[in-house]
């Protein structure tokens, strides 16, 4: 190879390389965020439906910091080469969203759409061929949700709570006749989609359980 | 947060909305993601066959400006095979073009950052294409071709690229380019003037290896390719070998020394399948697909 075109090579790699190390920095600091929010968000599972507001308070602050994260991301990505680094911080990303969600969720009963997260997370429409919240991403995280939540079915029965896994079971049930009609490929969307009934099947039980022996109020009447 | 809440999806119908809006964005996704399959096969097809013609080219006996049997002698088949080869070169990139056009049809599939998106659909594709188009580039100035003149190549008459050309894409195409180099010096050691010829190519593929090793830490495909090309450089340096044992051993006239190569050659490629090459290609190429 020409001497010229060698340093051609070698200067688009070492520009390549100075890129790379910056993203990485970035998602390192969202990955540490998302570990934190994780963290917090396991407590879910031994903390009282009246201390639920005080623990989300304090998630709520991480979650807003991602917007510093998410910014620093899409400002070292070039234009149009989103699709390129993407892969470096996937899996940070449906962390947050799961986080995201995860506070949606308690504090409304309801599914967070995928606007609403980008908004939580700072992400800027705007931005999209930088740095975007892709709907597989979106719904990885939705997924997250909801096998986070079919443990939650379970541990808010031992805190004496009979109505929340009620209320999961009604909640979950929307979100899987939304992913039925997705016409996913085999990838691993489509293996997670299919771990979902699992999750449906242990809060079937637990909504099972409680309602047999009365526990859950209003609900029985009806049936 | 809570003041978007009355907007959060709380009922099942709002649910089954939103994921139709998924359904229709992941369909759309997936089969762009099939067509673009499609096209980097057909454009796989084609780059094959333009190197199979520029291979038939350069071992045609009978095509025109041949040198063979005509007495040019030793150390030319010179300028018959120059021209043979600017003919192999000149047709090949009359398909070339067939090729550039195919990719100039995919560009509307591949605006702003769909391009990366389906990198990874487009890329077997188009490193078929470089290898042909380096292979003609080779036989007509001896060299590599550079990455500028790659991309310029996968760009309108306005020098507008259809998409950027990956660093990775050429380096990889250029390293399958050494596979074919082996092939052509083997098959060129027969003719007069060959051993000429195998020796340039022998060089030729050891600074190819040279320059690409210090890159493989960064492409991982690049480190497999490496491998081929050893082997490619191997064989090159076998029948080399053999020429030189014998031109020394025996104190032949030029003509005698090239039946003997011819049957040299004949050995190493005799036992492969009935077809011609059939066994490197099987070889090499069988994990593309």
């Amino acid at each position: 190879m020409d001497v010229k075109d060698l340093e051609y090579v070698n200067d688009l790699l070492e520009q390549d390389n100075e890129l790379r190390e910056k993203i990485k920095d970035e998602v390192a600091e969202l990955d540490k965020k998302t570990r934190t929010m994780s963290g917090l968000l396991n407590r879910i599972h031994s903390t009282p439906a009246e201390q639920m507001p005080a623990l989300l308070g304090q998630v709520k602050p991480v979650l807003e910091s991602c917007r510093t994260t998410t910014a620093a991301i899409a400002n070292v990505v070039p234009p149009t080469q989103f699709w390129r680094w993407k892969d470096m911080w996937t899996n940070s990303l449906r962390s947050a969203v799961f986080a995201a969600t995860m506070v949606g969720y308690l504090e409304t009963g309801t599914l967070l759409t995928l606007p609403q997260v980008r908004d939580v997370l700072g992400i800027d429409p705007q931005w999209s061929d930088r740095y975007a919240l892709a709907a597989e991403d979106y719904l990885h995280g939705v997924i997250s949700l909801v096998n986070e939540l079919s443990r939650l079915a379970v541990n808010a029965v031992t805190m004496g709570n009979f109505e929340e896994p009620i209320k999961i079971s009604t909640f979950v049930k929307d979100i899987f006749a939304g992913f039925s009609m997705l016409n996913l490929k085999n990838d691993p969307l489509r293996r997670r989609y299919d771990s979902l009934k699992y999750d449906i099947k242990k809060i079937e039980e637990v909504v099972y359980d409680v309602s047999l022996r009365k526990l859950a109020p209003s609900r029985n009447q009806a049936s | 947060m809570s003041d978007t809440t009355n907007t959060n999806l709380g009922s099942r119908d709002a649910i089954l909305s939103v994921f139709e809006g998924f359904r229709d964005e992941l369909d759309d996704h997936n089969d762009r993601r099939e067509r673009l399959i499609k096209h980097s096969r057909d454009v796989t097809n084609l780059s094959k066959k333009i190197i199979f013609l520029l291979h038939r080219i350069m071992t045609d006996d009978a095509s025109e400006g041949s040198g063979d049997g005509g007495g040019v002698g030793v150390g030319g088949g010179g300028v018959g095979d120059r021209s043979r080869a600017l003919k192999a070169a000149s047709k090949g990139r009359e398909k070339l073009r067939e090729v550039q056009g195919m990719f100039a049809n995919v560009r509307h599939e591949l605006t702003g950052d769909r391009f990366w998106r389906y990198q990874r659909q487009v890329s077997p594709g188009l490193q078929e294409y470089i290898e042909a188009l380096s292979f003609a580039h080779y036989l007509e100035t001896g060299k590599l071709i550079g990455y500028e003149e790659v991309q310029k190549s996968l760009s309108d008459d306005q020098g507008a690229p259809y998409f950027p050309l990956p660093l990775e894409d050429y380096l990889l195409g250029l390293s399958d380019l050494t596979g074919e180099l082996m092939r052509y010096a083997i098959s060129a050691i027969s003719r007069r003037g060959g051993r000429t010829k195998a020796q340039d190519v022998c060089v030729f593929v050891r600074n190819c290896r040279a320059d690409f090793e210090v890159w493989t830490p960064y492409f991982k495909d690049l480190r497999k390719k490496q491998n081929v090309t050893s082997q490619s450089l191997e064989k090159i340096e076998d029948a080399a070998y053999a020429i030189m044992v014998r031109s020394s051993e025996y104190d032949l006239s030029p003509d005698m020394l090239d039946d003997i190569v011819a049957r040299t050659v004949s050995f190493e490629h005799g036992n492969g399948s009935g077809r011609k090459r059939g066994r490197d290609y099987e070889g090499e190429d069988g994990p593309d697909e």
